[in-house]
C-alpha cells in the first residue's frame, strides 16, 4: 500500500508540476521559441520583459484593480453579514440567497452583463468597469466566508461590548474585527488573488488600460514566446513567495 | 463467546514519550475489567494495543492464550466500541449493526435477522430503518454496542464510551452495559477516567498512571484499601494525618493504632466518611470552620487543635452536625498507610 | 419605536450597500440579458422584439446544437476523471502522508494554482505541442516514431482542464478527508472488512461532500471557461463560451450571446439541483 501510494503521488505531482517546470525552464531559453532542446540558461527574456512597458502598465493596472476591488468587495461583504448575521430580519434567507448568487454564475456571462448594460447606457470600458465586474464576483466571496465565521461567541461578545457601552463603531472595530481578523485576511487575499488573475471580465470591460491577464492574452497571439515564460514565471514566482511569507507570518501566528 | 487476556511486559514508546512502560496484566474470561486513570496515563493506548490498532514498541499481548503480534484488528477476536462511535452516518442502524456480518460473507437474511436480535437487546429493534443522525446520543451508543456485539467478539473493548452522554444517562448507561455484560457473558475491556463509573460497573479496575498501574483489584478493595497514594487520591478524596512511628505502631497526638506492613515513609489516610464524632481511634479535639449541606450528609471543615496547620474534611451524617467554630473531639475509622 | 425595530432598521442599514450593489451589477444586467435575449439582430442593429427566435435557433442551427454537446461531454468527462484522480491523491496525502509534512503537501499539490490561469493553458500548449516536451520524450524513448496531434484537438482542452481541477477536487475532498473520524476505518477493519471494502462501503461514501462539492465547482467553471478550450482546442470544436465570444466578437449579435449564456446558466442551475442533495449534507 505504502509503495503503491508513492508511486502514485509522484506520477500525479509530475503531472501537476509538468507545465510549471517547462513554463520556468525555457524561460531560460536562448533561442527564439520555447521548446526542446534547451539551450540556456540566459535572463535577456527577463529583461525584455521588465523593460516591456505595455507589460509593466498592464501589471500596474492588475495591482491597482485588484487591491481596491477586492478591499470594497471585503467592505460590502463585511457589513452584509454583520447586518444578516446579528438579526433575524424579514427575508433574511432570500437576502443571503441573491448575495451568494453570483458565485453560481460563469464569469462570462457577469461580464456580458454588464457590458450590457454599460453599452446600453454610454459607460465606456475602463478599470472602473473592470472593478465593478471583479466587486460583483468577489462580494459572494466575501460575505460567505465572513458569514460562515461569525458564530455565537462571536455574538456573545459583540452583546458583552454593547452591554459595557460601546457604540456600534466601537463594537465593530474593537470586537468584532479583531475576532474575525483570520476570516477578514482570507477573504481578501482570496479576492485579491480572484481579481489578479481574472481574465475574461478584465478582457470584455476595458478597452486601453487593460490588466496583466490580457496583456498576456494578447501576447499568446503572436505565438510561442519565451517572453510569456519570463512573464508568466516572474508572475508565479511572485505569488508563491507571497504565498509562503504569508504562511509563515500571518497564519502561522493565528495557530498558536 | 469469551476469552482471557495477558499483557506480558508490553511498552509503547511514541518517539521519546514513554506511553506504557512494562505492563503486565491478566484478564480472566468474563470478566469485567474497567481500566481507570486521568487522561494521558496511557490507558486508550493500552486498549488500542490490545484491539490491534497499534503494534506495542516490546511485550506480547495473547488473546485466549494465542499470540497477537501480527494480526490486524480485523482477524482478531476483539471488537472496540469507540469513544465518537464511529457509526456509519451514510447507513441505516440495520446495516450498521449487520456490517461486520456482511464482512463475514454472511447472506443478507442471515445477518438482518442476527442485526434485528442485537437491535431488540439493546431496545431499538423499531429503529431499524433508522439513520445514525436521528438518534439521541445515548441511543448511538447503544447500536455501537450492538455493532460490536453482533459479530460475537470474544473480548470487547469499550473506549469511554460513556463520556458524551450527561449524568443521569451515564448512571442509566451504565447499569444497562452491566446487564448485557452478564448476559451475553463476553469479556469487557472498558476505559474510563470517571472513577464512580469504574466503581459502578466493573468486576476489577485497574488503576492507571503514567504509563504504570498503580493498583488493581474489586472496587472495594481499590476504594478501601488502596495501593499507592495516587490510587488512593484519585478513588475520592484523602485526609492525610501527619504520625509517626515508634515500635512498630502508628503514632497520632492522642492515640495510637497498632499497625501490620508499616510502608516506608508511610502516610495516615483517612477518606472523609471515616472521620466522625465517633470511631476507633481518637484524632484529638477540632473546631468546625464551616459546614455544607450536600443532601445525604454534612460537609465540615474542622481545624485540629493540636495541628492547627492541616484541615480535616469530614462527611457527618444529618443531624450530627455542631454550631460553627464549636470544639468537639473528632475521631477516626478505617485508617490506611500508604507510602508517600 | 421599540427596541428591537430600532435595532431591526439598524442591521438592515449595514446590508443596504451590498444589496445595492448585487442589484445594480448582477441583477439589472441579468434582466437586461433576458430581455435583449429575444431581441435581433437586423443588419448590424439591435432590434428590440420579444420572440423566443434565438432560443430556437441555439436547439435547431447544427452549429449551435454541436457547441451544447460538445461542451457538456467536454465538461462530464474533465469532472470524472478529475474527481478519479484527485481522490487517491486526497486520499494519500490525508491517510499516508505524516502530519506534519500534510499542510506542506497539500501547499505543494496545489502550487500550480499560483500561476496565471491563462498562462497555465499556454504552458499546457508548450508542452503538449508538436515540438513539445511529452512528444519529444516520447520519440526520444522510441515509443512513437512521429509527433502525434494532441495540440488543438479536444483531449488537449481536457488536459489542461483536468490538470486545474484535480488540485480544485484535491483541496475539497482533502478538506473531507481530514475531518472524518479516524474511527470510522478503524471500526470497519475491526468489524472485518478490508481495505478495499473499507474504502468502498465506509470512506468513499463519508467524503460524497466533499467530492459533489468539488465536481459541482467543477462543472460550473468548466462548462462556463473560455480560456483553455481557445488555447489548447483550437478552433474544430466551438464549446458555448467560445460561441459566445464569437457572437460578441465577429458579428456583434449580443441578443444571441445573452440568448447563450442563458442556456448555459439553466444548465449550471440543473446540475446544481442535481447535486443539491449533497451539497446540504456537508452541514450535517
Amino acid at each position: 500500500m505504502r509503495i503503491l501510494s508513492w508511486f502514485y503521488l509522484a506520477l500525479i505531482f509530475g503531472f501537476i508540476f509538468l507545465p510549471v517546470v517547462v513554463l520556468v525552464l525555457f524561460s531560460f531559453q536562448d533561442s527564439r521559441l520555447p521548446i526542446p532542446p534547451f539551450d540556456g540558461p540566459t535572463l535577456k527574456w527577463y529583461v525584455n520583459v521588465i523593460g516591456d512597458r505595455d507589460l509593466m502598465a498592464a501589471l500596474a493596472n492588475s495591482l491597482i484593480v485588484s487591491l481596491i476591488s477586492a478591499a470594497v468587495a471585503l467592505t460590502l461583504g463585511f457589513l452584509a453579514a454583520q447586518g444578516l448575521s446579528r438579526i433575524h430580519l424579514p427575508g433574511s434567507v432570500a437576502m443571503r440567497g441573491l448575495m451568494i448568487a453570483p458565485m453560481t454564475v460563469s464569469y462570462l456571462i457577469i461580464a456580458l452583463g454588464l457590458l450590457n448594460v454599460f453599452n446600453s447606457i454610454g459607460i465606456r470600458p475602463s478599470l472602473w468597469t473592470t472593478g465593478i465586474g471583479h466587486v460583483v464576483i468577489n462580494l459572494p466571496l466575501c460575505f460567505a466566508i465572513i458569514f460562515a465565521a461569525m458564530g455565537d461567541h462571536q455574538k456573545n461578545a459583540e452583546r458583552a461590548a454593547r452591554d459595557l457601552g460601546a457604540s456600534d463603531m466601537h463594537v465593530m472595530f474593537l470586537v468584532t474585527a479583531p475576532m474575525l481578523m483570520p476570516a477578514l485576511l482570507a477573504a481578501y487575499f482570496l479576492s485579491v488573488t480572484f481579481s489578479w488573475d481574472e481574465f475574461i471580465i478584465a478582457y470584455l470591460l476595458t478597452r486601453f488600460d487593460v490588466t496583466l491577464p490580457v496583456e498576456i492574452w494578447s501576447m499568446l497571439r503572436s505565438g510561442l514566446s519565451p517572453a510569456t515564460n519570463a512573464i508568466g514565471s516572474l508572475v508565479f514566482l511572485v505569488s508563491v513567495a507571497l504565498l509562503f511569507l504569508l504562511e509563515f507570518t500571518v497564519f502561522r501566528k493565528q495557530k498558536t | 463467546m469469551t476469552a482471557n487476556v495477558s499483557f506480558h511486559s508490553v511498552q509503547q514508546h511514541f518517539g521519546n514519550f514513554v506511553a506504557l512502560e512494562n505492563i503486565n496484566l491478566e484478564i480472566e474470561a468474563g470478566e469485567f475489567l474497567v481500566l481507570l486513570g486521568p487522561s494521558g496515563c496511557g490507558k486508550s493506548t493500552l486498549l488500542f494495543i490490545l484491539g490491534g490498532f497499534l503494534t506495542p514498541t516490546n511485550g506480547q499481548v495473547l488473546i485466549a492464550g494465542s499470540d497477537m503480534a501480527g494480526v490486524p484488528p480485523k482477524s482478531r477476536p476483539t471488537t472496540t466500541m469507540f469513544q465518537d462511535y464511529a457509526l456509519f452516518p451514510h447507513m441505516s442502524l440495520r446495516d450498521n449493526v449487520a456490517f461486520g456480518l456482511r464482512m463475514k460473507g454472511q447472506n443478507k437474511k442471515t445477518r438482518n435477522l442476527k442485526a434485528d436480535e442485537m437491535l431488540d437487546l439493546v431496545g431499538l429493534a423499531d429503529k431499524a430503518n433508522h439513520k445514525p443522525h436521528e438518534l439521541s446520543g445515548g441511543q448511538r451508543q447503544r447500536i455501537a454496542l450492538a455493532r460490536a456485539l453482533a459479530v460475537d467478539p470474544e473480548v470487547l473493548l469499550l473506549d469511554e464510551p460513556l463520556g458524551a452522554l450527561d449524568m443521569k444517562l451515564r448512571r442509566q448507561m451504565q447499569e444497562e452495559l452491566k446487564a448485557i455484560q452478564r448476559k451475553v457473558g463476553t469479556t469487557f475491556v472498558h476505559v474510563t477516567h470517571d472513577q464512580e463509573e469504574a466503581m459502578a460497573i466493573a468486576d476489577r479496575i485497574v488503576v492507571m498512571n503514567h504509563g504504570k498501574i498503580e493498583d488493581v483489584g474489586s472496587p472495594e478493595d481499590i476504594y478501601l484499601k488502596p495501593n499507592s497514594l495516587f490510587s488512593a487520591n484519585f478513588m475520592g478524596e484523602m485526609n492525610i494525618v501527619p504520625m509517626t512511628v515508634k515500635k512498630g505502631k502508628v503514632v497520632l497526638p492522642f492515640d495510637s493504632i497498632s499497625a501490620e506492613n508499616i510502608p516506608e515513609n508511610p502516610q495516615l489516610c483517612l477518606r472523609p466518611e471515616n472521620v466522625g464524632l465517633t470511631g476507633e481511634f481518637e484524632l484529638g479535639p477540632a473546631t468546625l470552620e464551616s459546614s455544607a449541606f450536600f443532601g445525604t450528609y454534612h460537609r465540615c471543615h474542622f481545624r485540629p487543635l493540636a495541628i492547627p496547620e492541616i484541615e480535616l474534611v469530614a462527611h457527618l451524617p444529618l443531624g450530627e452536625v455542631p454550631e460553627v467554630s464549636a470544639e468537639v473531639r473528632l475521631f477516626g475509622s478505617n485508617p490506611v498507610l500508604l507510602s508517600a | 419605536m421599540s427596541i428591537e425595530k430600532t435595532e431591526k432598521i439598524r442591521a438592515f442599514g449595514f446590508v443596504v450597500p451590498a444589496l445595492l450593489w448585487t442589484v445594480a451589477f448582477f441583477v439589472i444586467p441579468f434582466a437586461v440579458m433576458v430581455v435583449l435575449s429575444l431581441a435581433h439582430l437586423e443588419g448590424r442593429d439591435v432590434v428590440q422584439t420579444f420572440d423566443l427566435g434565438n432560443y430556437v435557433r441555439i436547439f435547431s442551427e447544427p452549429s449551435l446544437v454541436k457547441g451544447i454537446v460538445v461542451s457538456l461531454e467536454i465538461t462530464f468527462v474533465v469532472t470524472i476523471v478529475s474527481v478519479l484522480l484527485a481522490w487517491p491523491l486526497a486520499w494519500i496525502i490525508a491517510m499516508q502522508v505524516p502530519k506534519k509534512w500534510q499542510r506542506l503537501a497539500i501547499m505543494l499539490a496545489v502550487l500550480p494554482f499560483w500561476t496565471s490561469y491563462v498562462v497555465r493553458s499556454y504552458s499546457w500548449a508548450l508542452v503538449l505541442g508538436e515540438n513539445g516536451v511529452v512528444m519529444q520524450t516520447l520519440i526520444g524513448i522510441g515509443i512513437l516514431d512521429e509527433p502525434i496531434q494532441i495540440m488543438a484537438t479536444r483531449t488537449a482542452t481536457i488536459i489542461g482542464f483536468v490538470h486545474f481541477f484535480v488540485m480544485l477536487l484535491t483541496l475539497t475532498i482533502y478538506s473531507n478527508l481530514v475531518q472524518l473520524s479516524p474511527n470510522y476505518a478503524r471500526a470497519a477493519q475491526d468489524l472485518g472488512a478490508s481495505i478495499w471494502n473499507t474504502m468502498r462501503l465506509v470512506i468513499v461514501p463519508l467524503t460524497l461532500p466533499g467530492i459533489m462539492t468539488g465536481a459541482f465547482l467543477t462543472f460550473v467553471l468548466c462548462i462556463g471557461d473560455y480560456i483553455t478550450p481557445q488555447i489548447l482546442g483550437g478552433g474544430n470544436e466551438l464549446t458555448m463560451p467560445q460561441l459566445i465570444m464569437l457572437q460578441l466578437g465577429r458579428r456583434g449579435d449580443f441578443p444571441m450571446a445573452s440568448a447563450l449564456s442563458i442556456v448555459l446558466m439553466c444548465i449550471v442551475t440543473l446540475a446544481y439541483f442535481a447535486s443539491a442533495r449533497w451539497l446540504k449534507m456537508e452541514r450535517v
